[in-house]
């Protein structure tokens, strides 16, 4: 990293920490990507990715049989391009779910929603060979039992990190935990209930204490968490879970809005059905982030006013929300005027026009796979990775079982399939999130490589 | 024994016993507290408490005392003479008992199936969860005077607590240890339980007997009674019960027949015959086509029929469920399942051996219809023509058999440490 390079990542630093930085200068104009989707706290690649690193399930029964770190090499100037150049292997199956880089992107934290172990990779020493740094073993026992650990979320110097249920009733009332980049704990934030809202307003009927994702607005030193549901219902049988009517009842309603600063939760609204992934706009002049309801099949949008009072409001229906199609992974463009969103059930992934928030239309359908889970789009919003599993235990059973990553490249108009790894064949276990790695982060270049690529903040 | 062998007697476990009925939770931090009464309304509005209720209403109490002086309503606990209850035991067996390191990946422990504040059963699911989500067959009962039953689990295949202990311990689809060697290996490696054993039978460490008694008397240690009708029965308290709950206490013993299987006796009452029936509701489950769409929640208020075929992509196949029989081998035994108690009925839903009912009057409803008609039906089960009000006054009867010492119970629980995996390991 040259000189100038570094005092632009100090500069955001700083200017993240103060919590008033105008993140969307950062970004690219017209980019779209999984990048823009990460914490603007991140450094970040704004040129070809050379790797994606795939944190995968282990399947009983296939290959070794336990949860891995799946490197593929990406860059299409490399020998190996669109191949398995490094899988890592870590014991167990864990039920291997999201993952987040520190703020520094020297290292990959990749959570166990089962087993709570959070798993630090190295990913800056070889960038195409991550090795395992150290594992958080305690995560429940020190952050007063929380169980779950869902998004790993960089934020200056440290790690955030969403629960999903806890080690009294595996329900879904839960906490955010806050670690230092080196792994080390510094505070557990229970999500707010009735009996203790900790200070939030609660807005409308529900105050569930559950939780999901997390995004930060630091402009308006704001974060944003959503809600899904505890141990019991994440880990089960999906179709059995679907005919358990009191299962059912155990989905997170809500969403908070907290002070970024304080880690006080502020306002507690009603977005019922499960919202899950967050996304946040990235204009100087925007203030709301996004969400989608996997139950109700509802896109909503989680916005500040005029007058700087927080709001929610439900702005599209995705797909026929009678065919219970879940949307699941979504990614935002840095422009804000796109937002792509994965449903579930149908393999599909579909393009929302967003430039007006309040009125988002569809404009692109395309079927992935007998299943699809997660996307992710490069920098310049060129390349789409698709991956397949939602949890060990919803993803679709038999032949629709498909696991892969696949790589589309999008003309502003199109998809096309470049390539495809079949996670089944290769005996690696179910692909679940991704994130890309570079030489160029680190001031690297791949062996034999002629030019090198470029981050920045 | 092997896995397998283990596997398959215990399949569908953590079960003791059969059917309950309803939970009708008391809002005072000693129930479930992500409370979703009226979540099937538009108006339904959270009433959750924080995790932090538990700390704040621990309070550890002597539970001893109840092996020398049941509650009111109950006889003597029956104590095996190769495992009497001490303190000693009693304290170790509480510990296990919470402790998540017990299972193969340290994420399950017996509380987290008998959930204390839940009516040490789980009122959020039908079926139990397993390790790694895996599916077990049936609901997981309240271990409320689990100490009374000579039929443990609900097909009643286990006959001690101290063998009972062992099957969930090595299950694979519940706690999933590899085998009895490796459950003693980590208790006898865990610094938190140095010298427990020992002080707890005399002098023996961690063994296939001592963890299995030591589990027992904390579970035979969990009776309940003292309820309203106890008052009222056994205690010579004339208002003691409700006038409701007396006119369902004579249909419970005449018009409605149900005293004939829970039992009632003259000085105590375990309200069980500790024996095996059909009622129809295993052979619904396992006979009846698959309906073409079921009826899902989405959120509250918001129901979708979703398409039977549409289910059956996100589901494992079924594993079946014929009861009793499973064990016997018996033809006659297809889909019998132990009698519950009814004690602390108000506080351990759903109900029935696979949690298919949900609340008291549902349960009331369905035996007031004759259970579901089939060729080994439980002649006992037949139409009973309840009105509504009698349907009524039966749960209001239901209602009143919860024991007076619920809050010490859970507060007791809440007391007790939970054992998570600790220590970070550098790479």
């Amino acid at each position: 990293m040259n000189s100038s390079k570094l005092r632009n990542r100090f500069l955001a630093a700083a200017l993240g920490a103060a919590g008033v930085c105008t993140v969307a200068g950062l970004a690219a104009p017209g980019a779209v990507a999984d990048e823009t989707c990460q914490s603007p706290y991140m450094a970040k690649i704004v040129g070809q990715e050379d790797f994606v690193y795939v944190w995968t399930l282990g399947i009983e029964g296939l290959g070794d049989g336990q949860d891995k770190l799946v490197t593929v090499d990406t860059n299409p100037k490399s020998k190996t391009y669109g191949k398995v150049v490094a899988t890592l292997s870590v014991g167990g199956r864990n039920e291997a779910h999201h993952s987040g880089l520190t703020d520094d992107r020297q290292y990959l934290w990749a959570g166990g929603l089962d087993t709570n172990k959070i798993f630090i990779f190295d990913v800056h020493t070889d960038p195409a060979k991550p090795t395992l740094h150290k594992v958080i073993e305690d995560f429940t026992a020190k952050s007063g039992g929380v169980v779950g650990p869902h998004t790993t979320y960089a934020l200056p110097g440290r790690m955030m990190v969403t629960g999903l249920s806890n080690n009294q009733d595996h329900g879904g009332r839960t906490a955010l935990v806050e670690y230092t980049n080196a792994g080390d704990y510094v505070a557990t934030y229970w999500m707010p209930t009735d009996d203790n809202l900790r200070g939030a307003k609660k807005t409308g009927k529900y105050a569930d204490g559950y939780g999901y994702d997390i995004r930060a607005l630091p402009r308006l030193n704001a974060m944003v968490t959503s809600s899904f549901t505890g141990w019991s219902n994440y880990m089960m049988d999906f179709g059995k879970m679907l005919s358990d009517p009191e299962a059912m009842k155990r989905f997170g309603n809500t969403v908070t809005v907290w002070n970024l600063h304080t880690r006080q939760p502020q306002e507690v609204f009603d977005v019922p059905g499960a919202p899950l992934e967050i996304r946040c706009a990235w204009q100087p002049n925007h203030n709301y982030c996004f969400t989608t309801t996997a139950l109700t099949s509802k896109l909503w949008l989680v916005y500040q006013d005029d007058n700087g009072k927080w709001g929610t409001k439900a702005v599209a229906d995705i797909g026929d929300p009678a065919k219970i199609p879940l949307p699941v992974d979504i990614s935002i463009s840095s422009d804000d005027n796109h937002l792509w969103v994965n449903t579930f059930m149908d393999g599909t992934t579909r393009l929302f026009d967003i430039s007006d928030p309040f009125a988002p239309k569809q404009v692109l359908e395309q079927r992935i796979g007998a299943q699809v889970n997660m996307v992710s789009s490069s920098w310049d919003g060129k390349r789409l990775y698709y991956t397949t599993s939602l949890l060990n235990n919803w993803d679709k059973k038999g032949k629709d079982n498909e696991q892969f990553l696949k790589l589309y490249h999008w003309d502003g108009k199109q998809l096309s399939k470049q390539f495809e790894i079949d996670f089944l064949k290769e005996k690696l276990g179910r692909a679940h999130q991704m994130r890309f790695g570079a030489y160029s982060l680190y001031a690297k270049q791949a062996p034999g490589a002629g030019e090198t690529e470029i981050a920045q903040r | 024994m092997s896995r397998r062998a283990i596997t398959a007697l215990s399949a569908g476990c953590l079960l003791l016993c059969a059917a309950h009925l309803r939970a009708s939770p008391a809002g005072d931090g000693y129930s479930g507290g992500d409370y979703r009464e009226g979540y099937e309304g538009h108006d339904y509005v959270t009433r959750s408490l924080s995790l932090d209720t538990r700390t704040q209403r621990a309070r550890a109490s002597d539970l001893w005392p109840v092996f020398q002086a049941p509650p009111l309503g109950l006889p003597p606990i029956p104590v095996p003479a190769d495992n009497p209850a001490t303190p000693a035991a009693l304290a170790l067996g509480r510990k296990l008992f919470f402790d998540r390191r017990l299972s193969l990946n340290g994420t399950l422990s017996c509380a987290m199936c008998h959930v204390p504040e839940q009516g040490f059963a789980n009122n959020e699911l039908a079926l139990a969860v397993g390790l790694e989500g895996r599916i077990v067959r049936r609901n997981a009962p309240t271990l409320y005077n689990v100490g009374y039953f000579r039929h443990l689990f609900h097909d009643g295949r286990e006959t001690r607590l101290e063998q009972q202990a062992w099957l969930p311990l090595l299950a694979h689809n519940e706690m999933a240890n590899p085998s009895v060697g490796e459950v003693i290996r980590k208790l006898s490696d865990l610094a938190d339980y140095r010298g427990l054993f020992a002080q707890a039978f005399g002098g023996r460490g961690p063994d296939m007997e001592t963890i299995g008694a030591a589990l027992a008397t904390y579970t035979r240690a969990l009776v309940s009674g003292g309820s309203a009708f106890d008052r009222w029965r056994y205690g010579g308290d004339s208002q003691a019960l409700n006038a409701a709950a007396r006119r369902g206490y004579e249909l419970f013993r005449g018009k409605g027949g149900c005293a004939s299987c829970h039992r009632v006796g003259r000085s105590s009452a375990l309200f069980t015959d500790d024996g095996f029936h059909n009622t129809g509701v295993g052979w619904y489950a396992a006979m009846t086509p698959a309906r073409r769409a079921i009826r899902v929640q989405l959120a509250p208020g918001v129901f979708r029929m979703v398409n039977s075929d549409i289910i059956a992509k996100v589901s494992a196949p079924s594993e079946g469920d014929v009861g009793r029989y499973e064990v016997t081998l018996d033809p006659a035994d297809r889909w019998k399942y132990k009698t519950p108690s009814l004690r602390n009925i108000a506080l351990t839903a759903p109900y029935m051996h696979n949690g298919s009912l949900q609340t008291l009057a549902e349960v009331v409803r369905f035996y007031n219809q004759g259970g579901y008609a089939n060729p080994g039906l439980d002649p006992r089960i037949r139409p009973l023509n309840l009105s509504a009000p009698e349907m009524q006054d039966l749960v209001a009867f239901l209602q009143a058999l919860t024991g007076d010492n619920v809050e010490t119970l859970v507060a007791d629980a809440f007391a007790a440490p939970i054992g998570d995996p600790e220590a970070d390991s550098a790479r």
